[in-house]
């Protein structure tokens, strides 16, 4: 059992992503999160189990952000070692950059087909991202076809 | 009677004598009286020889200072002359200056007329500086916009119709599942349109680095990008030439590959694409140009395809945002493409040409500063 956390602010973002998941052969469970602060909330408690396999982490969120996320997980002893993959509808480069140097292992641009949400899931789940180290810049963008 | 006579004779004779002898005192007196006076003339005549001869030098004396006086009234009148050209040309002088001091005064209001428009101009320049960092923050968040907030709604269009057609298409009609194909192209559509607007959008505000690049290394990136359409129209790409040019990286890359990706998009169906590209470094003079500028020497880039071609006159045209010369149902496009190219060119202070005609290809001619901007 894969254990995959989702912080979204979209509710149409998160169905999908739940219906996707479903399509995905392999056994996951979700834990979804409606923001940043909701989803460090949730890492606080959820911590003493076993860690997440890998968190989906929006950047345009309320409350606080993506980027703010990434930076706390990834200066908490307990939780700097989970893989982070970004899942933004932008592409822009300084998000790419900035995500990269902050030390997220993967980013996808949110897909524009169910299909290709599904594809981009299961790829991203059978990645080995921990503890390996992470990819090159080059290879930071998983761009699904 | 004889007697009387004689008498009388003897008488008159006496008186003779007497007369005579009266008469020599007399002309004794007289004789010495004129010796005297000759005396007298003679001592006159001695003093007038010596009175004359002190004349005669007084004269020379006079003729001599007469002569003396003339040289020194020709020198007199000399330097008169000297000194009435001296105040001619002081007054000139006088009149040159006063001429000067005026222009200098016309010239000392004029510049500070000028220093006014300069202050003023400057204060515009301060109000159009601080209106540009507005319009580029507005540019900004434009950006921001189009890559986030509208392609945010756009994806989920697309996701939901493809969703319909995938999971739902058992209970739509014929009809419906062409209005949902409608639908997912239209949107495929302007997925396109928002990334090229915001690619355009970019090239304004984007950081401008400037980096020395070799042109066929930027070349060589731009035929990895299109791999699989040249192997799919069996395209050649032929470098002629080379050239290192100081540019922005990404949006250099981005201009070669609107190019090419143009030059391979618009192919003839029956002919492999073959484009050339052809680089050179020339003089400023050798630019083919009425404007002035600004660099000595060009990197000249000429792209030349042997594809469908266009009307040349849409030359000027085709450089325009959302300009299209074709049916966007036979070849797709946005009309950003060139637009971009464009605005890069400019943002590297260069120029670009295009020339074609229907059916013998095109041509793009790129000049690009050698050297970096001032």
């Amino acid at each position: 059992m894969k254990n995959i956390f989702l912080a979204d602010d979209d509710a149409d973002d998160r169905d999908f992503f739940i219906d996707a998941l479903k399509e995905v052969n392999l056994p996951t469970d979700i834990t979804l999160s409606n923001n940043g602060l909701e989803l460090m909330k949730n890492l606080e408690m959820l911590i003493q189990h076993p860690p997440p396999h890998v968190i989906f982490l929006d950047l345009n969120m309320p409350f606080k952000d993506g980027f703010q996320c990434l930076e706390e997980i990834r200066n908490a002893p307990k939780l700097k070692d989970i893989p982070v993959v970004i899942f933004s509808t932008s592409a822009s480069d300084v998000y790419i950059d900035k995500t990269y140097e902050q030390g997220a292992n993967y980013y996808i641009q949110k897909p524009s087909s169910f299909k290709l949400l599904v594809k981009s899931i299961e790829k991203v789940l059978t990645l080995d991202m921990w503890p390996s180290p992470r990819p090159q810049k080059e290879n930071y963008i998983l761009s699904i076809t | 009677m004889i007697r009387i006579q004689l008498a009388k004779a003897l008488r008159s004779l006496a008186f003779l004598n007497t007369e005579k002898k009266r008469r020599a005192a007399e002309l004794i007196i007289a004789n010495k009286e004129l010796i005297i006076q000759n005396e007298e003339k003679e001592k006159r005549a001695a003093e007038l020889v010596v009175a004359n001869k002190e004349l005669i030098v007084q004269n020379k004396e006079k003729e001599n200072r007469a002569a003396e006086l003339i040289i020194a009234n020709k020198e007199l009148a000399f330097q008169n002359e000297e000194k009435e050209k001296r105040a001619a040309e002081l007054v000139i002088a006088n009149k040159e200056l006063a001429f000067q001091n005026e222009e200098k005064e016309k010239r000392a209001s004029e510049l500070i007329i000028a220093n006014k428009e300069l202050a003023f101009q400057s204060d515009l320049r301060e109000k159009r500086a601080t209106e540009l960092i507005i319009a580029n923050k507005e540019l900004e968040s434009f950006t921001y916009i189009s890559s986030h907030d509208l392609q945010e709604p756009l994806r989920k269009i697309q996701i939901f119709s493809t969703r319909l057609i995938d999971d739902e298409s058992q209970n739509l009609s014929e009809k419906g599942k062409s209005y949902v194909l409608g639908m997912r192209d239209a949107s495929t559509r302007m997925q396109s349109l928002i990334r090229d607007l915001l690619g355009y959008s970019r090239t304004t505000t984007s950081e401008r680095k400037f980096v020395i690049t070799d042109l066929n290394s930027v070349i060589e990136l731009v035929k990895k990008d299109f791999t699989e359409t040249i192997t799919a129209k069996n395209a050649k790409i032929k470098v002629v030439g080379q050239c290192d040019v100081q540019v922005i990286p990404f949006q250099f890359h981005q201009l070669i590959q609107n190019i090419i990706g143009n030059a391979l998009k618009f192919s003839k169906p029956d002919l492999a694409p073959l484009i050339i590209v052809k680089s050179e470094i020339i003089k400023s003079s050798d630019v083919n140009s009425d404007k002035k500028l600004p660099a000595e020497e060009y990197c000249h880039i000429t792209i030349t395809d042997n594809g469908i071609g266009f009307d040349p006159q849409f030359k000027d045209h085709i450089f325009e945002l959302f300009k299209r010369l074709h049916d966007k149902d036979k070849i797709p496009g946005t009309g950003i493409g060139l637009a971009i190219v464009k605005k890069i060119v400019e943002n590297h202070n260069g120029l670009i040409t295009a020339s074609s005609e229907i059916d013998k290809g095109s041509s793009f001619d790129i000049y690009i500063p050698s050297t970096l901007p001032l």
